[in-house]
């Protein structure tokens, strides 16, 4: 394990793109995050509703060079063909696919966390003081919003890797993470029915997981913070033990 | 060149050394892509697997490398399956395809991280790169090599582990001259050391100078499994070519001397079932004149042909007839 480890770990380094991509993610939250605060209408008592959420509201974009990553790390082999050098050296394909996930995990902790926190600096730049109380990481809510965003990132990068590994395939793992992330809220802002809608949006990985950034009026999500988190974590299992499933029993 | 004593690890477990193929049988959809397919590869030994495309040598690489499953059958390595090494890269050191690269990845770093998978070092990698000869492009992104740089980073990848076992699919395809001949005396050095060389390739020519022990494979299965002379002399048959202008008068000669002739050109009669001294000596006391007598002795070509013959599975409709 630790030398499938140590190979992924020189795999991801040794390219450009996952820099890139984790580049991306911080731009991407930032500069959403920043844009939001900059149009929200702030009074001396706040900033008419949750500051936090708004704040880290960047990674709804953010979210998408990450689920590229995720995908890229097992299905760019499968585009090159390289998965078969991969398996010829490593034969044990759980390990290989444990290595992967956590290479990625690591990787996309440390430019998770640096989008998260450039987010919630640039929303106590632009935010007015009402706005600089709410955002410290001394408040417990938004101290566990903040944590939350960047374990979410490492969940939707986990699915993504599950994902590709069943798919085999970047264009297919791409379409349909960002499909999964993106089509299930607007299909669900089309449902009627207030019921059903609420049960997309918990079981959705995305409206599930970022119920997490919520620090004011809990009682009226659709789930709670944490249990919002554990469904994309349960998206996250279920796509990589799917994948790792058939990563074992196909020919490679 | 290498200096250390090869192969000896895994020599010395337990098991034959090499690769022993038996009885591998596969099944994708209705088509039967192995057959029965079983060889073995020897240490010391350039073994060439030969066959038309579609004959089952890429699919039985990927099984001996623990890739693609069987329905029946082993491939074991030094006695033991692929999948149950440990580091499979000290044991069997392989390229299937050259182009299975990441094209932003410079060459050393793709050596690195196979090496990181085995436990060695860089090193180890710069060693391999030097004896392959890409020194110069090493630390260039793979994506702008030339197929023979690949094909020599391939071969610096198989030989990372230094492993007593080398298994190469087509190292030949897309080379250039220099590069071919290169390859050879390559094979044949690893050979030498005392490897097992096992070289696939869909063209005879290609391994004719190089193998010294071919397995003919066709439709899923090994059709022959011989010596390089072997499989000459057994195609040859005993048959002896005499060139005259006199054709009509030899022939006469010949078969009142009871021999099976046949004219087989303007000024050629093939002769069965004599010596070639034979005949000479029964021209000449007829008075017949000739200018050669000479035991026909079949190319690898004319094998390859004869065996593959029956196995060729998709052969174009208006390719009647092979010329010879």
């Amino acid at each position: 394990m630790k030398r499938a480890l140590h190979a992924e770990w020189t795999k991801m380094r040794t390219v450009a793109g996952p820099l890139w991509l984790l580049l991306g993610t911080v731009a991407a939250t930032v500069s959403l995050s920043a844009v939001a605060a900059s149009l929200a209408n702030c009074t001396a008592t706040g900033c008419g509703g949750d500051t936090a959420k708004l704040a880290l509201v960047g990674v709804y974009l953010g979210q998408a060079p990450v689920a590229i990553l995720g995908v890229l790390v097992i299905g760019g082999e499968y585009g090159s063909g390289m998965i078969r050098t991969t398996l010829a050296a490593m034969p044990r394909r759980t390990t290989v696919l444990t290595a992967k996930a956590v290479a990625l995990t690591g990787s996309v902790a440390v430019g998770g966390t640096v989008a998260v926190l450039g987010a919630v600096l640039a929303g106590r730049l632009v935010l007015p003081d009402a706005g600089d109380r709410a955002l410290s990481l001394s408040d417990g809510p938004t101290l566990r919003a903040v944590f939350g965003t960047v374990l979410y990132l490492i969940l939707i990068g986990l699915l993504s890797l599950g994902v590709a590994a069943a798919v085999r395939d970047s264009a297919t793992g791409i379409g349909v993470v960002l499909g999964l992330l993106y089509v299930v809220p607007i299909v669900s802002q089309t449902i009627s029915d207030p019921g059903w809608r609420r049960l997309l949006e918990k079981m959705a990985p995305m409206t599930s997981g970022l119920a997490v950034q919520a620090t004011t009026d809990l009682g009226s999500l659709p789930i709670g913070p944490w249990a919002g988190l554990g469904v994309t974590a349960g998206w996250a299992i279920a796509t990589l033990l799917v994948g790792g499933l058939l990563l074992r029993t196909r020919d490679a | 060149m290498l200096r250390r004593t090869v192969g000896m690890s895994s020599l010395r477990t337990a098991g034959a050394p090499g690769i022993v193929v038996a009885g591998l049988r596969k099944r994708y959809g209705t088509a039967l892509a192995l057959d029965g397919m079983s060889f073995t590869v020897r240490p010391g030994v350039v073994t060439g697997l030969v066959g038309p495309n579609g004959a089952g040598k890429s699919t039985t690489m990927r099984v001996i490398l623990g890739l693609d499953a069987v329905d029946e059958g082993t491939a074991l390595i030094g006695g033991k399956p692929y999948r149950g090494l440990r580091h499979p890269l000290k044991h069997v050191g392989s390229l299937l395809d050259a182009a299975a690269l990441h094209a932003g990845r410079s060459g050393r770093d793709h050596l690195l991280w196979l090496a990181h998978s085995q436990g060695l070092d860089a090193r180890r990698v710069e060693q391999v790169i030097e004896q392959v000869g890409l020194t110069p492009a090493a630390r260039r992104k793979a994506g702008g090599y030339s197929l023979g740089m690949r094909q020599r980073l391939g071969i610096a990848a198989a030989l990372l582990g230094d492993p007593p076992i080398i298994m190469l699919d087509e190292p030949f395809n897309g080379m250039d001259p220099d590069g071919i001949v290169w390859m050879r005396g390559f094979l044949r050095s690893l050979a030498a050391q005392g490897r097992a060389v096992l070289v696939s390739s869909h063209l005879m020519s290609e391994v004719q100078d190089t193998a010294d022990h071919l397995v003919v494979v066709g439709r899923g299965k090994a059709i022959a499994d011989a010596g390089v002379a072997d499989l000459i002399a057994a195609v040859s048959g005993d048959r002896v070519t005499v060139r005259t202008a006199a054709g009509a008068h030899a022939m006469r000669v010949l078969v009142r001397a009871g021999a099976t002739v046949a004219a087989t050109g303007r000024d050629t009669i093939t002769v069965s079932g004599w010596p070639a001294d034979r005949i000479a000596t029964l021209l000449s006391q007829n008075a017949v004149p000739f200018s050669e007598v000479s035991a026909h002795r079949a190319s690898l070509e004319d094998v390859y042909l004869e065996l593959t013959r029956e196995a060729v599975e998709f052969r174009a409709a208006t390719h009647t007839e092979v010329s010879r």
